[in-house]
């Protein structure tokens, strides 16, 4: 590799070593605020060197890519496999971007076996950015799935030419890329069950074994059985025909029996992801009850052990609640009776997260929250949703807490001075109208806006790669990705009677108020009756982001005087009108940039000592 | 008459009395028609005060409100979107007295001119499938054996007939309903009748569940004013002359139209027109024989439609259902060198979006294989993103033969391929000049390669300052658009934009500057924009990107 792509893999790793979370110890604020700062400057030199690093050696070689000597290319394909190597993602961003290069290079020479690998390697760098679209509708999701599995059809369809390629290395990617065909999501389960059976015939075709007897083809054939028996997990039980249940039902089999004698080989149980599969299999056929299988998932959770940080124990102590719940979900009749159990679940799971090493670094650990937070089932005993969220986001993402927190801080200030001027500013919302004592009235707003702020951006849990780690500016992909916290964030909060009414503020909070701009396109403001409070909450978000929280990323960074100047020059377009004339006062001014400058500390602390031991 | 007046000259008395009769019934004749012409005017104004007050409430209404917020931007552009729709309403209103007055006067004439079918069709189509997207209808339009495409006659009131009757069907059907708009042609039965050798008949038919009308209506519909009266349809918008306009219009035309109806159930209109036509459009379709085509579509009617109308002209359908089998398709014929001589993307697939699919095809078949969407959602929404992914052209729904074989012959004109994107996107770039900024060789050659695909003849510069020279020693407006690399020797592109903006001359600030670089940070798009560059296009740059970027903007340069 090149001296700069040595280095641009030391700063990864630095980068990773300094995330706040990993502090000494398994408490997200557990480190001195001094020390956070010097942190923080240091990791803004990083993200400054990296970025140096590839405006100036790496952009200038893809900018001749077409003309490179094949020793650079050699060593850009080096380089791209440590920033992800289909497991170990480093940076996933860069990759694609360097993948989608030696793509285009691959077309334009007409390299078959190059075309083939790096689409393969192309979709496996998409294949990792899906897995952080859990719990969204497919309409947002599509092109991100659709793009991973354009590259495996496009690779997989040389298998047509299996008998003429020489190159052992392209024939595996040929078949690996017709099994990654049915990775991720689908508009429907039947589809992937139907790719995933295709390409089981395939890997059981003598004819192709025999052109290639070199490849791993039992293994192949073994990885694919998972793969298709992990699909139960995913799948609704109204969703599948019977033929899928019976298809997945001998892949299911054929896993557990393998892994139950490995174990009992080694005395063991076998893997719970296994176990799972296979019981749930039965209660699909109609071998068990519901009843049943959620007593069967109680014993695979409860032997879970809270300091098993293995895949295995990650199954156990989050992914199985996140399904269990999710049966749940689909049959609400079941949830009086298992109340004090589901609590347990989400006290155990949150603790876990809690003491998670390098928690930060595990993609597997994030994805399975990411579920459990998509199927949380609420009821009047158990942690709000809110507080479940709220302790994930100072667990994976405290600087975004922070920011929450300050947000809050700003927005319950603004509102304080709006509402000692005009008291029924905020009557659209029905709950705040009904209010008839002032006090009462503004004490009501206050908590709407801290709350509401404390959530608004809880959507970026599933993004943690881009907001915690991300070693340099984004991309402009991955600025778009960035959007979907919005939605991500408004469809948990909207799921939950605790924490429906902030929905609004999630989805809004980016929105422009005259709606040219902004993002998404679903919030419409004047159809919202919080409109008001989302236009406040999502100024403060602004200034905060401009000013200190999001620059590392989007590249903005204003003082605060441009901050306030630039607000007020996007009166009426970006912010409310009614909000800017207030911001007009020099004295508003003031009181809102104390808040920014000097709570940030105070509201470290104040988390701090209320986490610590 | 004539009896009684050879008994009048007979008897003189009687005759006396016969006039004092005959002009005593003249009198109440005269008095009748008085009467009803007074109750017709009564009608008609009370009618018209209270369909005129109903927008003009709205306008006011909406006036005021936006007045007492002024400040809040987001609110006066609703309230503005509001008084549009009112305006509009109030517009068709007038329009409509406009003609029953002309009709009634006799001063209506129809025009007598050569037109196209399916032009006419789509035109109905783009009104009236969003009043039926608003209600969230399932409107289908079947287009059936159409025969003659080119014919001669009124285009406009025809289509005022069409989409009144379809408008209809959309107004009084409760939300959710289901519109069936069928259209196809038979030919005379008398074939000896030397008038029926140019001519044919269109038929028209429109059912839907919607409300229906009562026997007693159904005597009445054609009578000005008259509307259905129920609680439902008080809340509808309309004057009561549209059906009273379409029956006049179809009897001048010689025409016949039919409804049958049924209260709560739904309408059904049968409209019989006949047409003069005149030879097909001799198009040289010939060059289409014997090409394969691949159709993606998973709507089975659609494909058949299709795969029927390919197979008319002697070319070779390929049909699959899925975005995964048109890859695996085209992937194994590109590697066999026999692609298919364009891909026919169908409005739906089974496993993505057409969209998603032309997107990957652009970058894997090449810049110069024709993509053609075939759809029926409005090319004004979905153009800026079709193009964008790379689609080739567009053609829109209900289908006509002639319509996609003639793209079809366009885009595949391999006599000459650097014709097949001048074509693209129905886009004449001769004439326009662009530069292009470029240091390294190779990448001058492909980007070159890639304009001259699109029919656009750049001129290149080496570098930042080469190309300040070569923009001052040109006229003004010369340049239409530069593509300008960011990293060079001599001078970077940011600083060739920024002194080329401060340049004295009209067109320094208006001319289009794209920066081509693969610095493709977020802060980078925003250093090119302060910098004075319009936009930004990552390395490598793809045909899709490019083609969108002159698409857009010189186009927009034709336009001005």
């Amino acid at each position: 590799m090149q001296p700069y792509q040595e280095e641009y893999i030391a700063n990864l790793k630095e980068i990773a070593k300094l995330s706040a979370s990993e502090k000494s110890g398994s408490r997200s604020f557990c480190v001195p605020y001094e020390e956070v700062l010097s942190d923080k400057k240091h990791l803004e030199q990083i993200v400054a060197r990296n970025m140096e690093l590839l405006r100036e050696k790496l952009f200038p070689l893809l900018d001749h890519l077409f003309e490179a000597e094949p020793e650079a290319l050699q060593e850009l394909e080096d380089f791209a496999g440590i920033l992800f190597d289909g497991r170990k993602e480093r940076d996933v961003g860069l990759f694609c971007q360097i993948r989608r290069a030696l793509l285009s290079k691959a077309r334009q020479a007409g390299n078959r076996n190059d075309m083939i690998r790096q689409l393969y390697w192309l979709g496996m760098g998409y294949n990792s950015i899906c897995t952080r679209l859990v719990g969204l509708d497919w309409l947002y999701i599509e092109k991100y799935m659709v793009r991973m599995r354009l590259c495996f059809m496009e690779a997989a369809a040389y298998l047509k030419y299996f008998e003429e390629i020489e190159d052992s290395d392209t024939k595996g990617y040929i078949i690996r890329s017709r099994a990654n065909v049915a990775l991720g999501q689908f508009k429907s389960s039947g589809e992937k069950i139907r790719l995933v059976n295709y390409t089981l015939r395939i890997l059981q075709d003598e004819g192709y074994r025999e052109k290639a007897p070199e490849l791993p083809w039992d293994r192949y054939l073994y990885m694919t059985h998972q793969q298709m028996a992990a699909s139960i997990s995913r799948n609704k039980e109204k969703a599948m025909s019977p033929q899928d249940i019976v298809d997945i039902m001998e892949s299911v089999y054929i896993v557990y029996e393998k892994q139950f004698e490995e174990a009992r080989s080694q005395g063991e149980n076998p893997p719970a992801k296994s176990s799972f599969s296979y019981d749930s299999i039965n209660y699909y056929c109609g071998l068990d009850t519901l009843d049943g299988l959620l007593e069967k998932m109680e014993l695979l959770i409860d032997t879970a052990h809270a300091d098993d940080f293995s895949g295995d124990g990650i199954y156990r102590m989050v992914s199985l609640p996140a399904f269990y719940c999710n049966f749940l979900q689909d049959h609400p009749e079941k949830i009086p009776a298992r109340t004090e159990y589901i609590d347990r679940l989400y006290e155990r799971a949150l603790d876990y997260a809690e003491h998670f090493p390098q928690a930060s670094e595990n993609e597997q650990l994030f994805f399975h929250v990411r579920q459990l937070m998509s199927t949380f089932v609420e009821t009047d005993s158990s942690i709000p949703y809110g507080d479940f969220v709220e302790k994930l986001l100072m667990r994976f993402l405290p600087e975004d807490y922070i920011h929450s927190y300050i947000v809050g801080k700003a927005a319950a200030e603004l509102c304080r001075i709006i509402m000692e001027e005009e008291s029924g500013f905020f009557d659209d919302i029905e709950s705040i109208r009904q209010i008839e004592n002032p006090d009462k009235k503004l004490d009501a707003v206050l908590e709407y806006a801290t709350n509401g702020s404390l959530l608004h951006d809880i959507g970026k849990i599933s993004f943690t790669s881009l907001y915690a780690q991300s070693a340099r500016q984004w991309f402009e992909e991955e600025y778009e990705m960035a959007h979907l916290h919005t939605l991500v964030g408004e469809r948990n909060l909207a799921l939950r009677p605790s924490t429906r009414k902030y929905a609004p503020i999630a989805l809004g909070h980016h929105s422009w108020y005259d709606g040219s701009h902004g993002y998404p396109d679903s919030y419409v403001r004047l159809e919202c009756p919080s409109r008001q409070m989302v236009d406040v909450i999502g100024l403060a978000d602004w200034l905060d982001n401009v000013t200190d929280a999001n620059h590392l990323y989007t590249g903005v960074q204003l003082t605060f005087e441009e901050a306030f100047k630039t607000a007020v020059s996007l009166e009426g377009k970006r912010f409310s009108p009614l909000l800017t004339a207030r911001l007009r006062d020099n004295r508003v001014v003031r009181r809102l940039v104390r808040i920014y400058r000097e709570e940030r500390r105070e509201a470290y602390h104040s988390v701090f000592l209320s986490h610590s031991p | 008459m004539d009896t009684m007046k050879k008994t009048d000259t007979q008897n003189p008395e009687l005759t006396d009395i016969s006039d004092l009769n005959l002009q005593l019934q003249m009198l109440k004749t005269a008095l009748t028609q008085a009467q009803e012409a007074n109750r017709a005017k009564s009608t008609f104004l009370s009618n018209m005060s209270h369909d005129i007050r109903t927008p003009m409430n709205a306008i006011a209404g909406m006036t005021a409100i936006a007045l007492s917020h002024i400040d809040e931007k987001a609110r006066v552009q609703d309230c503005l979107q509001k008084i549009q729709t009112a305006s509009s309403h109030l517009m068709s209103l007038v329009n409509d007295v406009l003609d029953i007055s002309r009709i009634d006067s006799d001063r209506m004439s129809l025009n007598e001119e050569t037109f196209s079918l399916a032009d006419l069709v789509h035109d109905i189509t783009v009104i009236v499938r969003p009043q039926a997207v608003q209600k969230e209808h399932d409107l289908k339009i079947e287009i059936g054996q159409i025969y003659q495409e080119v014919l001669i006659g009124d285009p406009l009131r025809l289509r005022q007939i069409l989409v009144n009757i379809i408008g209809n069907a959309i107004k009084y059907t409760p939300d959710n309903g289901e519109i069936l708009v069928r259209l196809f042609q038979h030919r005379a039965d008398d074939t000896a009748d030397s008038r029926n050798q140019n001519r044919i008949f269109l038929d028209f038919t429109c059912e839907d569940n919607g409300i229906g009308m009562s026997s007693e209506f159904l005597e009445r519909i054609f009578v000005p004013f008259e509307r259905v009266k129920n609680a439902a349809v008080n809340k509808i918008e309309g004057t009561g002359l549209g059906m009273s306009i379409v029956k006049s219009l179809i009897d001048r035309m010689d025409g016949q139209i039919k409804v049958e109806s049924t209260e709560g159930v739904g309408s059904s209109f049968q409209i019989r027109l006949p047409l003069s036509f005149t030879s097909q459009d001799g198009k040289n379709l010939e060059r289409l024989t014997g090409k394969a085509v691949l159709i993606a579509e998973s709507q089975e009617q659609q494909a058949a439609r299709l795969i029927a109308f390919l197979q008319e002209a002697d070319m070779i359908p390929l049909h699959v259902k899925s975005g995964l089998g048109a890859v695996t398709c085209l992937t194994q014929a590109n590697s066999e060198h026999h692609m298919p001589c364009a891909l026919l993307l169908g409005q739906e697939l089974e496993d993505m979006s057409p969209l998603e699919l032309a997107a990957h095809i652009r970058q894997s078949a090449g810049p110069d294989f024709p993509i053609l969407l075939v759809s029926d959602v409005d090319w004004a929404q979905l153009e800026y993103r079709a193009t964008r992914v790379g689609v080739s052209a567009f053609v829109p729904c209900p289908l006509f033969k002639s319509r996609l074989l003639s793209t079809l012959s366009d885009l595949t004109d391999t006599d000459s391929s650097h014709q097949d994107f001048s074509v693209r996107a129905s886009t004449d770039y001769s004439g326009c000049h662009v530069l292009l900024v470029e240091d390294n060789e190779l990448n001058q050659e492909i980007a070159l390669e890639m304009l001259s695909l699109n029919g656009v003849d750049a001129e290149v510069a080496d570098n930042g300052a080469h190309a300040l020279e070569k923009f001052e020693a040109s006229p003004e407006y010369y340049f239409d658009l530069i593509f300008m690399d960011v990293q060079m020797p001599v001078m970077n592109g940011y600083e060739a934009t920024r002194r080329l903006r401060k340049l004295s001359r009209k067109d320094a600030e208006k001319v289009w500057v794209v920066a081509m670089t693969a610095n493709a940070f977020v802060e980078d798009i925003r250093a090119a924009k302060d910098a004075g560059m319009n936009e930004h296009l990552s390395k490598p740059v793809s045909m899709e990107q490019l083609q969108d970027v002159l698409y857009r903007q010189l186009k927009k340069r034709e336009k001005d």
